[in-house]
């Protein structure tokens, strides 16, 4: 295994430094120099500093110092911001090397609420992330948030057909990633393999996927990640601007539009606001050879947001609310084994459909809203307070394909499966200013989450509670930064069920200590290494604890074992990280271990039930090892001409017993070649990608666990091209995503309908964003200029 | 406009429910549908031998209990009996005939036997006016043998066509049968 990443490595490293070597020899100019405070003349580390025409981005390090090299000759815009300090731009023209220092102006007023959970994350260091951002975020539109994160290295899907799409990192997936929404731990029914994050992408500036555990910083769960959905910051200019996105496909007939409008008040220096919904709809979607019965979905989302801030407070307000009806393909539901060995050897599924927008049963409904209120206070010389308290609502209603046959209860019309969560979160951090080798952040924590069910019994009510602490402590000394950081956290959980309608009330408490320490070396302004070794633990689900019953979905009885012990993590992952001006290289060899590993083990004899015999699962507990790499690199063939690659293989084990795990992604092999176009006055950021997927056959997994063997190998074509139009002030930006081209069969083996139906077909999709000002108010230029040093 | 009523006015409903209360969890619910027991009765059309009934219960539904009864068919060799078929959700009080309503949507159901290692000849007697339905059947015993009779209730909503092979599956249980 380790010879095998060492021959990726020494080839990638090869590779790169032969194109290093080639690059034009005109395009060797540097710009650097020093940024300092303005007030104090001190330096200010962790500005960041962009070059509009080339993007690219740096930091400014712990003496103020930022650098740029292997610029070609040219006029240049450089933006430098700080989350604390007036953003500003500068203009260069560059001939020859150029040193230009910036004094960069200190206010407390900027210190927006948003802005503040940027600045946060953006203190993260040793972690191993990647971001989806701009062009590549813009070209995930129109799929959901599953799906759009499979653009990122190492990200793959865990699908229920087309329409449920859930991320899996590095293998792991529902409780054991966390999902933070706008800074709020999204609580729902994640344990579900087919309960899909209730999150609507459009509210996103940027999806960030930080791997490996991170329980530390984020709480208990995360063990293989944590997934950040961030929003933009407010607008910093009063007026009022607006955008609206729209997305067709033809798989599906799908259309949605998504609509954001958001301002900076003139009048009331520090309040801003932003409004924002999106409306989707799709009817069936189509394999290469039929229709998929009943995979309709219907979304309407909308969210608001309004933030205020003085000199050392900072107040902000978020609520949001996701609603979808998702059509289940109907072919999928089976009533025992009998109809299963049916649909695994049918040659088309054996309920066949044209199009239609219909939503029949089965079909899930899903709502999910979220409260958010932060405040900030800024402490100027020492550091700074914030207080987030969040309420979330999740909604799941389940209905079954079939009615009742009893009238009376038909007509009633209720979802076989009932679940509501509700879910209270406080969390008070301080952290402190950081201008001292030394920087810190200590939190504490609380969580008070209750569920109910109705109907089928799957999860039994419960009150989960829980309190953590933390701390974290960062060190930096020129080219090295080190971060360590403890967390202990506790968990009580309060069980009510009833067993032959008596009341049972058994209670759970867990509680653990996690650790983490990490590195990252910058050996150049290019190169820098980073490693990082963490523990992380995981409490056992309602689910895991005390499920017993028929899983209609998965045609299997699984059974909750009560006296499941915490999962205990130890993770370790590196990365080697070459940013160069046109090429990037980056390694990221991991090492999960998991010792009592929750894991779904069949188990004779079968359960009979009135439907037949069905084979039955146990959660039990092994050890498991997830090893694996992730290598993304792109190379300029060209200069308009990119090839990007992105590999990614995983082994999981079962320690125990000496077997692979069920359930987890094949290797893939991503290439892309991607063409820019020269930019003109009218058209500009014009790009033409194909990218070739392949995925290869899992071929590890256990024997006898699985009704039918692992789908074959396949490969797809898919085709992206985008382009911004600027007429006068106007910019529009177009898209369009051709995915499957070539209208390729295949099935994978993490969707789990593929013992039904092929996958989806070839998906054209069309995307328009159109940002818009609303108003604005007369410019006070003085202001403006301010900020132009 | 409207879409901002609507919005505002999702929102003050939204806001009202807070149902984290599962301190007082509600007993599990009566408004699901189970079919918990199947019967079938046997009678010699001859009249020769007594009334027999072979019965599965499983009363907490799938999972959980095992069933509670699992008979045996006892048949006489060389019989013809007349089979009738009764299922019940036992989880109601009282007991929800739900074989009144496959009765009532009989253009939706058919009943299908497979026998194996016994010599019986099953024809359903029952129609939905086009189709047989299978509540009601003939069971044509011949020798004797010991072997097992698999019964099955498809539902075929708007595809029926005689055959068991469309729909999906209400029931399916294999009994045990000795014929004496």
């Amino acid at each position: 295994m380790t010879g095998k990443f060492h021959v990726a490595f020494s080839i990638a490293l090869g590779v790169l430094c032969n194109i290093a070597l080639c690059q034009e020899s005109h395009c060797h100019l540097k710009i650097d120099g020093t940024i300092r405070d303005l007030e104090n003349n001190l330096p200010v580390s962790y500005v960041n500093i962009s070059i509009e025409e080339v993007s690219r981005i740096v930091s400014s390090d712990s003496s103020g110092r930022y650098h740029f090299d292997n610029l070609c000759p040219g006029n240049y815009t450089l933006h430098y911001q700080r989350i604390g300090f007036v953003t500003g731009t500068l203009s260069i023209t560059l001939n020859e090397d150029q040193t230009s220092d910036i004094e960069i102006l200190f206010d407390p007023g900027l210190f927006k609420s948003v802005d503040i959970v940027a600045y946060k994350y953006e203190e993260r260091t040793a972690t191993i992330e990647s971001s989806l951002i701009g062009k590549d975020l813009a070209a995930t539109q129109g799929v959901s948030l599953g799906e759009g994160l499979k653009k990122i290295t190492g990200i793959t899907s865990l699908n229920t057909g087309s329409g449920i799409s859930k991320p899996v990192i590095h293998g792991l997936h529902s409780n054991r990633i966390l999902i933070l929404n706008n800074g709020v731990r999204q609580e729902g029914q994640q344990w579900g393999s087919e309960h899909a994050p209730e999150i609507d992408p459009f509210i996103a500036g940027k999806l960030t996927v930080i791997k490996g555990a991170s329980t530390v910083r984020y709480g208990a769960d995360a063990i293989a990640g944590v997934i950040l959905v961030e929003p933009k910051g407010f607008p910093k200019n009063p007026g009022i601007t607006s955008e609206v996105n729209a997305v067709g496909m033809s798989n599906g007939l799908q259309g949605m539009v998504s609509a954001v409008a958001e301002g900076t008040s003139q009048k009331i220096s520090g309040l801003s606001g932003r409004v924002q919904g999106t409306l989707k709809r799709s009817g069936n979607v189509s394999s290469p050879r039929y229709y998929l019965k009943n995979t309709g979905s219907e979304e309407c989302n909308y969210s608001f947001s309004a933030a205020y801030s003085e000199k050392r407070i900072g107040i902000e307000i978020f609520y949001s609310q996701f609603n979808t009806r998702i059509g289940i393909f109907s072919a999928s539901h089976i009533g025992n084994l009998t109809d299963l060995q049916r649909a695994l050897t049918a040659e088309v599924p054996l309920e066949q459909a044209g199009f239609s927008y219909t939503i029949d049963k089965p079909y899930q409904m899903i709502e999910h809203e979220l409260f958010k209120t932060e405040v900030n206070f800024h402490a100027r010389e020492n550091g700074r307070f914030s207080l987030v308290y969040a309420r979330q609502y999740n909604l799941r209603n389940e209905y079954d394909k079939h009615k009742a046959l009893n009238d009376s209860i038909a007509s009633l019309n209720l979802p076989e499966l009932h679940l509501e969560i509700t879910t209270h979160t406080i969390d008070l951090t301080w952290e402190q200013k950081n201008r001292v080798p030394f920087q810190s952040q200590l939190g504490v924590t609380g969580m008070k989450q209750g569920n109910t069910y109705e109907g089928r019994f799957f999860i039994p009510n419960f009150l989960n509670e829980g309190i953590g602490a933390f701390g974290i402590s960062k060190w930096q000394k020129d080219k090295l930064q080190v971060e360590a950081g403890a967390r202990y956290e506790l968990r009580h959980l309060q069980i009510y069920r009833y067993k032959q309608n008596a009341l049972l009330m058994p209670e759970h408490i867990y509680n653990n200590l996690s650790g983490s320490v990490g590195a990252t070396y910058k050996l150049n302004e290019n190169l820098a290494l980073t490693a990082n070794a963490a523990s992380a633990w995981r409490p056992p689900q309602a689910s895991e604890l005390y499920s017993n019953g028929l899983h209609h979905g998965a045609a299997a009885v699984e059974i909750g074992d009560e006296d499941l012990l915490p999962e205990k993590a130890w993770c370790f992952i590196g990365s080697l990280n070459y940013q160069g001006n046109q090429n990037s290289l980056e390694v990221s060899p991991y090492f999960n271990y998991i010792r009592d590993f929750i894991n779904l083990t069949p188990q004779l004899p079968p359960t009979l039930t009135i439907r037949g015999a069905f084979p039955t699962f146990y959660y039990k507990q092994v050890n498991a090892s997830f090893k694996g790499i992730d290598v993304s690199f792109s190379l300029s063939i060209f200069e308009y001409l990119q090839i990007k690659t992105r590999t990614s293989i995983l082994r999981a084990v079962n320690e125990t017993t000496h077997e692979y795990l069920i359930q987890m992604p094949a290797d893939k092999y991503e290439t892309t070649l991607e063409h820019k176009w020269k930019d003109r006055k009218h058209i500009r950021e014009t790009f033409l990608s194909a990218t070739l997927l392949y995925t290869n056959k899992q071929w590890r997994v256990p024997a006898d666990s699985d009704f039918a063997s692992p789908p074959q190998a396949y490969t797809l074509l898919s085709v992206n091209v985008s382009t911004q139009l600027h007429i006068g002030k106007q910019v529009i930006e177009l898209g369009m995503t051709i995915s499957n081209l070539l209208n390729t069969t295949y099935r994978d083996y993490m969707n789990r309908f593929r013992y039904y139906t092929d996958d989806m077909g070839r998906n054209i999709s069309i995307r328009i964003k159109i940002p818009m000002v609303l108003y604005l108010p007369k410019t006070n230029e003085s202001e403006h200029q301010k900020n132009q040093p | 406009m409207t879409i901002l009523t609507f919005i505002t006015g999702h929102f003050l409903l939204s806001c009202k429910r807070d149902d984290d209360k599962p301190q007082k969890p509600q007993l599990p619910s009566n408004d699901m549908e189970v079919i918990t027991t199947m019967t079938l009765t046997f009678t010699d059309i001859s009249g020769m031998q007594p009334l027999t009934t072979a019965t599965f219960r499983d009363p907490d539904g799938d999972g959980g209990n095992p069933p509670t009864e699992f008979d045996t068919i006892f048949l006489q060799h060389n019989t013809t009996y007349n089979t009738s078929i009764v299922l019940l959700d036992e989880t109601k009080i009282p007991a929800d005939t739900i074989s009144n309503e496959v009765f009532d949507e009989s253009a939706d159901h058919l009943f299908c036997f497979t026998t194996s290692g016994t010599d019986i000849e099953i024809v359903r007697t029952d129609t939905d006016g086009i189709y047989e339905v299978g509540l009601q059947s003939e069971w044509a015993v011949g020798l004797a043998g010991n072997g097992t009779v698999q019964v099955t209730l498809r539902h075929q909503p708007g595809i029926k066509d005689g055959t068991c092979a469309p729909g999906e599956t209400d029931v399916e249980v294999s009994f045990k049968t000795v014929i004496q």
